[in-house]
């Protein structure tokens, strides 16, 4: 290209700048369009300067710089411009803004039941503790839920286990989560430490501390020279775990067919910390004043039930607690009545979280 | 059971208060469910006569008396009609507490009272409440009115476990105390009487000793059957029993005393005069003393006469042989019966009483012979001036020495984890014992005759730590081999796919296992496949549930009662269901989706939940089984009822194991019965067992493509009776590498769309994982697509 040409051509470029008035871009896409006519790959400018590389040397020596700072010049422009446009359009947003305190709508997130929560935390802990769950069938055989557990028919303490009997069938539903220990033991060689949740049924009347159908968990460890103080210590760990370290627990005497000696185990009540009385020497009604609240029945295997499943009793100890979960989470989050927990009313479902602190 | 605490008190020296007692008794095993205060409620009232009476100086039916308590005289203001000169009153003092309150000094119209003539109703007793209570004539002044009625006492109700029928009784609870507290045990007196050689008991034959290992009789005649004495009622009644004549509340004091059950017949109503202990032939029957007859069955121990059964051993006498006022002869039976065979035939017959409640624990074989003496010297010094008592007849075929019991203080200290001194637990066992003997180590142990829950080291280890205390045991944790802690599969998935529908946004509920043979039978399940429960609670609770459903529209039903818009819920659980083994009991995973997807708010979308909300929460849930491969096709499977899903709106999911799950829009036949049909809710339900079995596939990192992705978005038209499914297989059939997925992004049938027509607008993208794709080789794949949809449906592009 001839120099004179070229020259022209920039003159040309060079007027259409200068005639370009920046505020005539009324917006952030007029601009670019401005931008895109002159610096774009195939813009006016763009197109001029790349014929400077067909000029002479000395002409490309004496236009090149002048061509350069005529972009510069108007790369400038454009971004002053754009400066202005974009503090403007941020000012009228600022204007603009929406009423922040409108409600946002909830997160659709469900919840787990507090049976579960409860269910889950309990074995958590007891998982930590080196424990592994086992399960069995809801519907068991007599000798799984009474017999094996050294409850012969026509023990008094079946009494105190008002069964379901299925019609036309030799079975039951369980009474307890206790017939897991039972299974357990019968096809797995001792040592061995298991934590059993689940159902179990009762022929109740259902009323505010009564279901038919409830859940238990039943925690069983066997090995050598397991002791009633094993016992001991592995429930205050595990009670100081799940209710808090000042938790205080108590035994006492009791029966059950399947442990000797057995216990029944309290601990200090939640909700007066033991005191027996709330603020201002008021009555605690959680405890009925006594400062303990009964949660769970416990003792050391009775070697009659080794013997029945088969273990020899010389050999083998071991120790069983067995505790309710409502109680337990009716006993933390002040539940007043079991049947909430059967009710699934979402306004009581609603309320229990995996809190996060 | 009820204990009188006067009672107790007669025998064992107890030095607290009732309460504080009670405070004691859980350490030592015994439960204290309640306490309970009996007798007068008031205290400050004496007896007193009523000296002289005038009238109220400003009032007409008012009098104004002169009372005295017999140490001093006071002046009294009196409104009942029937007060007069004479009279011996129950007298109120200033500062006496009655259950209205206390009495204070008060001016009556202008005149000083110095206390209050009382009415039955003053004081909280029965009676004619219309006037003041007149007392006996006889009556003492000055004495207090309170302990003249008898006192007070207070009532503990105490539980005793299963395997301690020796504390059921006043005597064996002070014999526990004096044991375990230290307290002093009161001396019995022993019973006086002359036994008269002359007479003889009836002769008792026990042709099943297994079942009656002791059998204590004696004949009494002369008997004069009357009220009983204060005494006896006031004891009797303390504890809930409703006095009847002077023999049979005898035999229940004796009862409630020592533990040991009797009866009392009419000896002349014994037909042959002959006891005969044996199991019931059948067709036999027995009214017995509630009234009621029983059929009686030959697993029934019953006592007979030479000719019918008279009792039901251990359980109840009959009405025939009662002992009324009419009774001349008593024969008095004090016998042991073996748990076993009391408790079979009080279950049988549904029948309980006190006497058997204790034969079905255990009661203590040698205290047979005692309490017949102690009754019959009772009834002899009670029931008639010329009682004649004839000598024992024990007939004892059960008689056992009792086993040695072999321990020593390492073993005990072995099983409590304990590191109680040798004496310490020598002393503990002896506490408990018959009789111990110590030689070296060991020591043998014989056990009363009333412990017999006391039979190996465990049984004494129990008794050691009762005694010496719980709480002095050490805390320690088992050591134990380190092994991997293993979860169950099955509870695994259960728990994880829990958490993952809480996440989309359902709640967690849990249902009662019992269902109605209504419900069952509206989920159309064949009556051979159901689970019945041979005593249901309820009526509505008597079929083991088929499936999680109709426990979820309950639960449902109950919510949209309450007003809930939008209820979403979900429950894992077992279901039953017969079949040729007896119960299939498997853990299913089902959920319920009702109402919008959002509860109404301003920035919600209008949209009701409905299969497809169900079908993306199947298919998330499935998804969280990595490498799990599943079709839509197949039937039922093991599900229960076919039409618990609306057909047309169903879904069966199924897998090489069988069909994994099923959902769909809830049959309508169901959301009426369940009144849930104002919306039409989606249900899904899931077999987590045959989850639990499929083999998730290795979980391997797959790097996205670096190269840019194509998209092309066609909108083809197609009959509706094509489903998308067919359409979405004819292009995966193609195998187009270049394919990476599709997605129907709209659907629209209406007007620019042919009848029977509809428009699916897909989303086509492209992309290889080694090079960006050429435009060209996009434009090319995207022909193919539409000339297959073509070829195969007649599919066109929409203009």
């Amino acid at each position: 290209m001839a120099t004179s040409d070229w020259l022209a051509a920039f003159e040309k470029t060079a007027a259409a700048i200068g005639a370009w008035e920046p505020s005539s871009a009324a917006t952030l896409s007029a601009l670019d369009a401005v931008r895109i006519d002159f610096l774009g790959r195939n813009g006016r400018l763009t197109e001029v300067l790349k014929g400077l590389k067909d000029l002479p040397l000395e002409d490309r020596k004496l236009y090149g710089p002048k061509a350069q700072s005529a972009r510069a010049e108007l790369e400038g422009r454009i971004a002053a411009r754009k400066a202005a446009l974009e503090s403007h359009r941020d000012l009228s947003l600022e204007k603009s803004g929406v009423d922040v305190t409108l409600p946002a709508s909830p997160a659709l997130r469900g919840r787990l039941h507090p049976v579960t929560l409860m269910m889950g935390e309990m074995t958590r802990v007891l998982g930590l503790m080196g424990y592994s769950l086992a399960e069995g069938p809801l519907v068991e055989t007599d000798w799984h839920n009474f017999e094996a557990l050294n409850i012969p028919a026509h023990h008094p303490a079946r009494d105190a286990h008002d069964t379901f009997y299925l019609k036309d069938l030799p079975t039951l539903l369980r009474t307890h989560t206790s017939p897991v220990q039972v299974r357990t033991m019968e096809k797995t060689k001792p040592p061995l430490k298991i934590v059993c949740p689940g159902r179990a049924f009762r022929r109740d009347a259902v009323d505010a501390s009564h279901s038919a159908v409830f859940y238990q968990m039943e925690c069983l460890a066997v090995g050598h020279g397991i002791t009633f103080a094993d016992l001991k210590g592995t429930l205050e760990v595990f009670m100081r775990t799940l209710l808090g370290s000042s938790t205080r627990i108590r035994f006492r005497p009791s029966f059950f067919p399947f442990t000797e000696p057995s216990a029944e185990v309290d601990v200090s009540c939640l909700l007066c910390g033991g005191q027996g009385s709330g603020g201002g020497g008021k009555g605690c009604s959680a405890c009925k004043q006594s400062g303990w609240v009964e949660l769970l029945g416990a003792g050391v295997v009775n070697p009659a039930v080794f013997k029945l499943v088969g273990l020899d009793p010389e050999e083998w100890t071991g120790f069983a607690f067995g505790i309710g979960i409502e109680r337990l989470a009716m006993m933390k989050y002040r539940i007043p009545d079991i049947r909430l927990f059967y009710e699934n009313d979402l306004r009581f479902l609603d309320q229990f979280d995996e809190d996060i602190l | 059971m009820k204990i009188s605490f006067n009672w107790l008190k007669e025998r064992v020296g107890v030095e607290c208060g009732a309460i504080e007692l009670a405070d004691m008794l859980p350490r030592l095993g015994i439960g204290a469910e309640s306490i309970e205060s009996l007798g007068p409620a008031f205290t400050g009232v004496v007896t007193a006569e009523v000296l002289a009476k005038d009238k109220h100086p400003n009032a007409d039916r008012l009098s104004l008396c002169q009372v005295s308590d017999g140490s001093r005289t006071y002046s009294v203001v009196c409104g009942a009609p029937n007060v007069a000169a004479g009279q011996k009153v129950p007298f109120a003092r200033v500062g006496a507490v009655l259950p209205g309150g206390k009495l204070s000094k008060a001016k009556i119209r202008g005149v000083e009272s110095e206390g209050m003539i009382c009415s039955c109703k003053e004081l909280s007793l029965e009676g004619d409440a219309s006037g003041i209570m007149v007392l006996d004539p006889a009556t003492k002044a000055g004495q207090d009115f309170a302990a003249l009625l008898g006192g007070s006492d207070t009532i503990l109700d105490v539980e005793i476990t299963a395997n301690r029928p020796d504390l059921l009784s006043h005597l064996g609870l002070a014999r526990e105390l004096s044991i375990c507290l230290g307290l002093p045990l009161k001396e019995r007196t022993e019973p006086a009487f002359k036994e008269d050689d002359s007479l003889s008991s009836f002769p008792v034959d026990i042709p099943s000793p297994g079942a009656c290992p002791r059998y204590v009789g004696r004949l009494i005649e002369g008997v004069s059957v009357g009220e009983s004495p204060d005494w006896l009622k006031t004891k009797l009644k303390a504890v809930g029993l409703r006095p009847i004549n002077d023999v049979a509340d005898i035999t229940n004091y004796i009862l409630l005393d020592s533990g040991q059950p009797l009866h009392a017949f009419d000896a002349d109503l014994i037909e042959g005069g002959r006891i005969v202990v044996r199991f019931a032939r059948a067709g036999e029957k027995l009214l017995a003393l509630d009234g009621k007859e029983y059929p009686l069955t030959p697993e029934c121990l019953v006592i007979a006469d030479a000719v019918k059964p008279v009792a039901i051993a251990g359980v109840m006498g009959g009405e025939a042989t009662a002992v009324t006022a009419r009774t001349r002869r008593v024969f008095l039976e004090s016998a042991n019966f073996t748990p076993v065979t009391v408790r079979r035939g009080s279950q049988l017959l549904r029948l309980r009483s006190d006497a058997s409640y204790r034969f079905e624990r255990g009661t203590d074989v040698s205290a047979a012979e005692w309490a017949s003496r102690s009754a019959a010297s009772l009834i002899a010094s009670l029931c008639g001036g010329s009682v004649r008592v004839s000598p024992a007849l024990d007939v004892y075929p059960g008689r056992r020495e009792p086993s040695p019991i072999r321990v020593t203080a390492d073993r005990i200290n072995s099983i409590l984890g304990s590191e109680f001194p040798r004496d310490e637990v020598h002393r503990a066992i002896e506490a408990v014992s018959a009789q111990i003997r110590v030689e070296g180590d060991v020591l043998t142990a014989l056990a009363p005759t009333w412990r017999s829950d006391l039979a190996t080291s465990s049984d004494l280890a129990e008794e050691v730590a009762r005694i010496l205390g719980y709480d002095r045991i050490p805390s320690t944790v088992p050591s134990s081999a380190l092994r991997p802690i293993e979860e169950l599969r099955s509870l695994a998935v259960a728990r994880k796919a829990g958490s993952r529908l809480a996440a989309l946004g359902l709640h967690e509920s849990l249902t009662y296992d019992f269902i109605s043979e209504k419900s069952v039978s509206l989920l159309e399940v064949p009556e051979e496949r159901w689970v019945r429960l041979a005593n249901p609670l309820t009526e509505d609770w008597t079929v083991l549930r088929p499936s999680l459903i109709p426990g979820l529209l309950q639960s449902l039903r109950r919510n949209v009662e309450r007003q809930a818009e939008s209820v979403r819920l979900f429950e894992s659980g077992k279901v039953y269901l017969r079949d040729a083994s007896g119960v299939r009991e498997r853990p299913h995973l089902a959920g319920i989706l009702y109402g919008p997807l959002v509860p109404a708010h301003w920035r919600a979308s209008k949209e009701k939940t409905g299969i497809f909300e169900a079908k993306t929460i199947l298919a998330d849930l499935l998804s969280g089984v990595p490498g799990l491969e599943w079709t839509t096709e197949g039937g039922n499977g093991g599900f229960a009822g076919e039409n618990l899903l609306l057909p047309g709106s169903r879904v069966f999911i199924r897998n090489a194991s069988g069909v994994l799950a099923r959902l769909g829009t809830l049959h309508p036949k169901l959301a009426r019965a369940w009144e849930v049909d104002r919306e039409q809710p989606a249900v899904f339900e899931l077999d987590l067992e045959l989850l639990a079995e499929a083999s998730s596939g290795p979980k391997v990192f797959q790097p996205p493509s670096p190269f840019p992705s194509s998209w092309r978005d066609l909108s083809v038209v197609i009959r509706d009776s094509v489903p998308y499914a067919d359409l979405e297989a004819a292009i995966r059939g193609l195998r187009i590498a270049e394919l990476d997925s599709v997605e129907l992004v709209d659907l629209y049938a209406g007007k620019g769309v042919a009848d029977g027509h509809r428009s699916l607008s897909l989303r086509f993208v492209f992309q290889l994982p080694d090079r960006t794709l050429k435009d060209a080789e996009v434009s090319a794949a995207a022909d193919k697509i539409l000339a297959e949809l073509g070829k195969k449906f007649g599919a066109e592009l929409r203009k």
